[in-house]
C-alpha cells in the first residue's frame, strides 16, 4: 500500500488557540478518507494545512514520502497534484464555466488552449455541466457551482483531491447531485480526503474514517468499525447528535 | 467690435468667434493631459497596489539551507523597503495640493538643470498625483475581493502574480470603475491648476482671452460650459464601459437531455428560460 499523503505530528495554533495538536495519519492511493468531527475540531484546518493555505507550526506533511515543508518541493506542481474543493465553491467570478476549468491548466501546467479546453470539457461532461460552458458562476445554483468546482479540480489531473465540507453550503435538494459525482469519482479510484458531515456518504464511500476531536485524532479505521462500533464516548455522543 | 452696450450674449458670441479656436485647442490640451495622466496614473496605481499586496513569505518550519534562508530574508527586506517607500509616495502625493506639486516639480527640475516641456510636465504631474490616489483605490478593490478567490487560485498552483492578474484584478477593476471614473473627471477639472506652470490647457487659454477685453464673466462662463460638457460625456462613456464589462445578461445552454442540438437561452436575473432554438 502506497500512501500519497502522510501527516506526522502536525501542529497549528492561531494565536494562543491550538487547533491541531499533533495529527498523524496517511491517505492511501485510491482510497477515500472521510474526516468527521464537530465544528472547531480542526478538520478544515487540517485540510488547509495539507494544501498549505495555512502554514503548520510543526510536523511533517509527506507527499510520496517527501516533506513539502522543507521548501524543496516545487509548490505550483504540488498544488496541481493536490486539488481542493471548497465549501463556498470559490469559482472565479470573472470567468465563465469553461474559463474556470481552463485557466489553471494553461497558467500552471502550460497546456495549450485547445488541449485545456478538451480536457475541461471531458470533466465538465463527467460532472454533468458541459451544457453550461459559457454561463457565469453567478448564474448557477449552488450544486451546479460545486460540480463545476470539482471539474476545475479534476482538470488539473490531480492525484488527490481535498474536499472541505463540499455540501455544507448547499440547499438540501442539491446535496445529492454533488455526492453522486463524488461517489462516482471514488469508484474510479481517485484518492480523496473529504471533510464532511454526511455520515451516509462516509458509510457508503469511505475506505477510512477519521474522527477528530479537540485538535487530535480520536478514532480512525474502517467505516463499519468507526461509525458502527464507536469506542470512545465522545464519538458515540457525536454520532448520536448527527442522527 | 462690441461696444459698452453689448449684451452678455453678444459678448459670448464675439468671444467665441474670436477665441473659438483658442478654446478648442485648450480643450484638446485639457483632454490630452487628463486622459493620459489618468491612464498612466492607473498603471502606476496598479503596480503600486500589486507590490503592496504581497505579504512577506511566512516563516516555514523546516530545514532549508543557510544560503536559502539568507536569500529569503534578503527578498523579504527588499520587499519591505519597497513597500515602505511606496507608502511614503502615497502619503506625500495625497497630502499636498497638486498645484504645489506642479510648481515644486517644474521649477525644482529647472534648479537641477532639467527644463521640462510644459505638456510633458503636465502629464508627468497628473500621472504621479493620480497614481497615489489610484493605488489606494485599487488596494480597496483588491481587499473587496473574497478571500476564497485567492485561495482557489493558490490551490490550483497559481503564483501570487498569476492570481492577481488573471483572477483578482479583473474583478477588482470592475468594482472600482466608478471610482476610476471619478478620478478622470477630477483630472479634467483639476488640470486647470497647471496654468501655474503655463500649460496651455483650457483655463490658461481662458485667462489670456479674458485679459484681452477684461471680459472675465463671459469667458469663464464659456469654459464652465465646456468643462461641464466634457465631464458629462465622460460619465456617460464610463457607464457604457461598465455595462460592457458586465457582459450579456443571458447565457446559452448547449444541448439538452432530449435534443443535443437545442440551444436554450436563460436570463441571468430569474434563471427563466427566454427562448429555445434548434441548430439546423
Amino acid at each position: 500500500m502506497e500512501s500519497v499523503i502522510e501527516v506526522r505530528g502536525l501542529r497549528k495554533a492561531f494565536g494562543s488557540h491550538e487547533v491541531l495538536r499533533g495529527i498523524d495519519f496517511a491517505a492511501q492511493k485510491g482510497e477515500v478518507t472521510c474526516i468527521i468531527g464537530s465544528s472547531g475540531s480542526g478538520k478544515s484546518t487540517l485540510l488547509r494545512c495539507i494544501n498549505l493555505l495555512e502554514t503548520p507550526d510543526a510536523g511533517e506533511i509527506l507527499y510520496h514520502g517527501e516533506d513539502i515543508l522543507t521548501g524543496r518541493v516545487n509548490m505550483p506542481r504540488y498544488h496541481a497534484k493536490v486539488g481542493m474543493v471548497f465549501q463556498q465553491f470559490n469559482l472565479f467570478g470573472n470567468m465563465d464555466v469553461l474559463g474556470n476549468c481552463v485557466t489553471g491548466q494553461m497558467k500552471v501546467l502550460k497546456r495549450s488552449r485547445e488541449e485545456s479546453e478538451r480536457s475541461a470539457l471531458k470533466y465538465l461532461r463527467k460532472v454533468g455541466m458541459e451544457a453550461y460552458v459559457n454561463a457565469k458562476p453567478r448564474q448557477l445554483s449552488g450544486g451546479q457551482k460545486q460540480r463545476v468546482a470539482i471539474a476545475r479540480a479534476l482538470a488539473m489531473d490531480p492525484e488527490v483531491i481535498l474536499f472541505d465540507e463540499p455540501t455544507s453550503a448547499l440547499d438540501p435538494e442539491m446535496v445529492g447531485e454533488v455526492l453522486a459525482v463524488m461517489q462516482n469519482l471514488a469508484q474510479e479510484g481517485l484518492t480523496m480526503l473529504v471533510v464532511t458531515h454526511e455520515m451516509g456518504f462516509a458509510r457508503a464511500v469511505a475506505d477510512q474514517v477519521v474522527f477528530m476531536d479537540g485538535g487530535v485524532i480520536c478514532e480512525q479505521g474502517a467505516p463499519q468499525q468507526v461509525l458502527g462500533a464507536p469506542k470512545s464516548p465522545r464519538l458515540r455522543s457525536f454520532l448520536s447528535s448527527m442522527l | 467690435m462690441p461696444t459698452a452696450n453689448t449684451s452678455f450674449f453678444g459678448w459670448v458670441a464675439f468671444l467665441l468667434q474670436k477665441y473659438g479656436m483658442l478654446f478648442l485647442r485648450g480643450t484638446g490640451m485639457t483632454l490630452l493631459i487628463a486622459l493620459t495622466g489618468t491612464l498612466f496614473g492607473f498603471v502606476i496605481g496598479l503596480l503600486v497596489a500589486i507590490v503592496r499586496s504581497f505579504s512577506p513569505a511566512p516563516e516555514r518550519p523546516g530545514h532549508h539551507g543557510a544560503l536559502e534562508g539568507a536569500l529569503c530574508a534578503a527578498r523579504g527586506m527588499l520587499l519591505h523597503l519597497a513597500q515602505l517607500l511606496l507608502g511614503a509616495y502615497i502619503q506625500v502625493f495625497r497630502g499636498t495640493p497638486m498645484i504645489v506639486q506642479a510648481v515644486v516639480i517644474y521649477y525644482g527640475a529647472q534648479y537641477a538643470g532639467v527644463y521640462m516641456d510644459t505638456t510633458f510636465a503636465a502629464i508627468f504631474i497628473i500621472s504621479i498625483n493620480t497614481g497615489a490616489y489610484m493605488a489606494e483605490i485599487i488596494r480597496g478593490g483588491i481587499i473587496s475581493i473574497d478571500k476564497g478567490q485567492f485561495e482557489a487560485a493558490h490551490a490550483i498552483g497559481m503564483t501570487h502574480w498569476q492570481t492577481m492578474t488573471t483572477v483578482v484584478l479583473p474583478q477588482a477593476i470592475r468594482n472600482i470603475l466608478p471610482s476610476v471614473g471619478n478620478e478622470l473627471i477630477v483630472n479634467i477639472k483639476d488640470s486647470s491648476v497647471l496654468n501655474v506652470i503655463s500649460v496651455s490647457e483650457l483655463f490658461f487659454q481662458a485667462k489670456s482671452a479674458a485679459g484681452a477685453y477684461y471680459r472675465y464673466f463671459e469667458v469663464y462662463f464659456i469654459i464652465a460650459v465646456i468643462y461641464l460638457i466634457l465631464t458629462l460625456t465622460v460619465s456617460r462613456l464610463l457607464r457604457w464601459v461598465e455595462r460592457r464589462m458586465d457582459g450579456p445578461d443571458n447565457y446559452v445552454i448547449h444541448g439538452s437531455q432530449s435534443d443535443s442540438r437545442a440551444e436554450i437561452v436563460v436570463s441571468r436575473e430569474n434563471e427563466e428560460e427566454v427562448s429555445r432554438s434548434w441548430k439546423a
